[in-house]
């Protein structure tokens, strides 16, 4: 109950005060923010989870964003459909994946990740009668979409609203299941695998099913993508987003599972703030990812619920 | 005779184009090999994955480019092994030795960030604009193999992987610094206590891993345009090679970089859209079939 309080008062407060009080420019950063926000909670949740670095969420987020804009562009299927397979199709494909992976250790697994990724950027970037290579395709979306008009999705001030909602809503269910008997037997296996398949636990199925969870997450974070922006490039599935999105779960911190949405708003900011240097910003992102990587392993939430704690307040 | 002249043309002419596909699909094979090589080898000793290595290759390539409009391509070679060599041993220094207590994942995060960090670091010093390396005038000719022509360029590429795997063999099975290697890949903390001073070890062997992506950059500059992300499409290959052969083993390694070194070529001749899936497909195939890499049958 009190969970549901909780979100219910950060959903309807987040989504109202930077429409009362925000400057057009605010919006606009915080919309793309909060898209970034739900990508980095996919990734954050691979790590808390299943204790594994994805260097390629890219690629769900880029694939679920090229089957909205490809599908609304060619006339495929009607949108609702297109939206649920854009969800759908990657998560089927990471936990087949998964299944041949997760044999694998952490860190021939954390190279996988990017090679798949990056094997969907090079077909996105070469397959020029389909993808229109590295121009990229201006999707041509309905008028209507779910029932609400297209502006709503393209417009800063309400799409800020969709997405706030959106991440209220992932955050939510990821925080439910993290409480459930399902929750607590991945982080077992995540914590030593071998001994909770010795107590009579199948350990690969779970696994696969937090990281299609995750991919479907990135995925939902792409369709929202394509949708704002109406313009998909082959950029979506390269590895630079990937590792945007690790810096943000990095730098959020992903003990909590708010920590890498965090993240991506201190990301933002900084991206903000960062102006005439975007020119270098690959630079900026990776040497941020290093030093936050060495010297701050618990991130902004693992440090503010520290304070928490030395404060006397009991966090979740 | 009008009829028959195609015809018969036509085997010959198969023939020869299969061997050119098949030559050319060595090229790329050791060029990957060459690369995926430096990265056994880190793994061996420091047991991470250098992310970096695709961003060695392409710095290697660069320096080479910058050393041979000066100085000729030979010098430009030399240079360019013997940066990266440097590179490497400041590698291990400053980020394999100190992190190498952490879970591999926090080296795994650095040395990611290190790579978009030098592909900026490229961006900024030779430009965006695609270059071009000519081939030394020794080695600019083509040679005549059943009815058509191959650049001797191309298979002197062969010729230097063939001799880097030779070589490396040689060294790892008959030199006493190839033992330790051999030891510390199989069980790095017992090495360590027979008495192998593994830090040093480690240094020679990063450095040594980073100088082949040098050389692998350096000899693929002529047949590649250089770009500061040409390190990118070959990384992922040679992580495919790495994970494909076996983490860990260098046969498995070879083996694999030569088979993904066809499929790659055949591939961007046959289906061009979709080459980039053909690695892919076969390490997933792989992996269903052999969990630990085809040099690892029960693993």
């Amino acid at each position: 109950m009190i969970r549901i309080a909780v979100f219910l008062a950060a959903g309807a407060a987040g989504a109202l005060l930077p429409n009362l009080f925000g400057s057009p420019l605010l919006l606009t950063l915080l919309t793309q923010a909060a898209i970034n926000a739900i990508l980095a909670t996919g990734v954050g949740f691979l790590v808390r989870q299943n204790g594994l670095v994805s260097f390629g969420h890219a690629g769900f987020f880029g694939l679920g964003a090229y089957i909205v804009a490809l599908s609304a562009t060619n006339g495929w299927m009607p949108i609702g459909v297109a939206l649920l397979l854009a969800v759908v199709a990657p998560t089927v494909l990471a936990l087949l994946l998964g299944a041949a992976m997760l044999r694998l250790g952490g860190v021939a697994f954390s190279m996988l990740t990017l090679a798949v990724a990056q094997a969907f950027y090079e077909l996105a970037l070469r397959w020029r009668s389909l993808a229109n290579g590295d121009d990229g395709i201006a999707a041509q979306l309905p008028d209507r979409i779910l029932g609400l008009d297209l502006s709503v999705f393209q417009q800063p001030g309400s799409m800020f609203v969709v997405c706030w909602i959106v991440l209220m809503l992932v955050l939510f269910g990821l925080s439910v299941l993290i409480a459930s008997p399902f929750g607590t037997l991945t982080l077992a296996i995540r914590e030593n695998e071998e001994r909770a398949r010795f107590i009579g636990y199948r350990t690969l199925l779970p696994r696969a099913a937090i990281y299609a969870l995750s991919a479907a997450i990135a995925a939902l974070a792409g369709v929202l993508f394509a949708l704002y922006n109406g313009f998909v490039t082959p950029n979506v599935l390269y590895w630079g987003l990937s590792g945007e999105a690790l810096v943000m779960a990095v730098v959020g911190g992903t003990r909590a599972v708010w920590g890498p949405a965090l993240g991506a708003l201190l990301f933002f900011l900084l991206k903000n703030v960062a102006g005439d240097l975007t020119e270098h910003w690959p630079a900026i992102i990776g040497g941020t990812l290093i030093i936050v990587t060495v010297l701050l392993p618990r991130g902004a939430s693992g440090s503010i619920a520290l304070l928490m704690q030395r404060m006397g307040v009991r966090t979740a | 005779m009008a009829g028959a002249g195609p015809l018969r043309a036509a085997r010959p002419r198969l023939v020869a184009g299969m061997l050119i596909q098949l030559l050319n699909g060595l090229v790329y094979g050791g060029l990957l090999y060459i690369l995926a090589v430096g990265l056994v080898l880190i793994f061996g000793l420091r047991r991470v994955v250098n992310f970096a290595h695709g961003s060695l290759f392409t710095v290697g390539a660069y320096v080479g480019f910058t050393v041979t409009s000066v100085a000729g391509f030979w010098a430009g070679l030399a240079v360019s092994v013997c940066v990266l060599t440097v590179i490497g041993a400041a590698l291990d220094r400053f980020v394999f030795r100190p992190l190498q207590d952490e879970d591999p994942i926090v080296t795994m995060l650095v040395t990611f960030g290190l790579l978009l960090v030098l592909e900026d670091a490229v961006r900024t010093i030779w430009g965006k604009e695609f270059l071009t390396v000519q081939p030394p005038a020794i080695l600019s000719g083509v040679v005549h193999l059943t009815g058509t022509s191959f650049p001797v360029y191309r298979l002197a590429v062969i010729g230097v992987a063939i001799l880097v795997a030779g070589g490396l063999s040689l060294w790892l099975r008959f030199s006493r610094v190839g033992l330790y290697v051999r030891a510390s890949s199989v069980d790095p903390l017992t090495t360590g206590m027979q008495g192998v001073d593994t830090d040093r070890l480690s240094a020679t062997v990063v450095a040594i891993g980073a100088g082949l992506a040098g050389l692998s950059g350096t000899i693929a500059a002529p047949l590649l345009a250089l770009s500061p992300s040409m390190g990118g499409s070959i990384l992922i290959d040679s992580f495919v090679v790495v994970v494909t052969g076996g983490l860990g083993s260098f046969t498995g390694a070879f083996i694999a970089a030569m088979v993904i070194g066809q499929l790659h070529n055949l591939g961007v001749v046959f289906v061009p859209e979709a080459a980039s899936m053909i690695p892919l497909v076969l390490m997933v195939l792989v992996l269903i079939w052999r969990p630990g890499g085809l040099a690892k049958a029960g693993a």
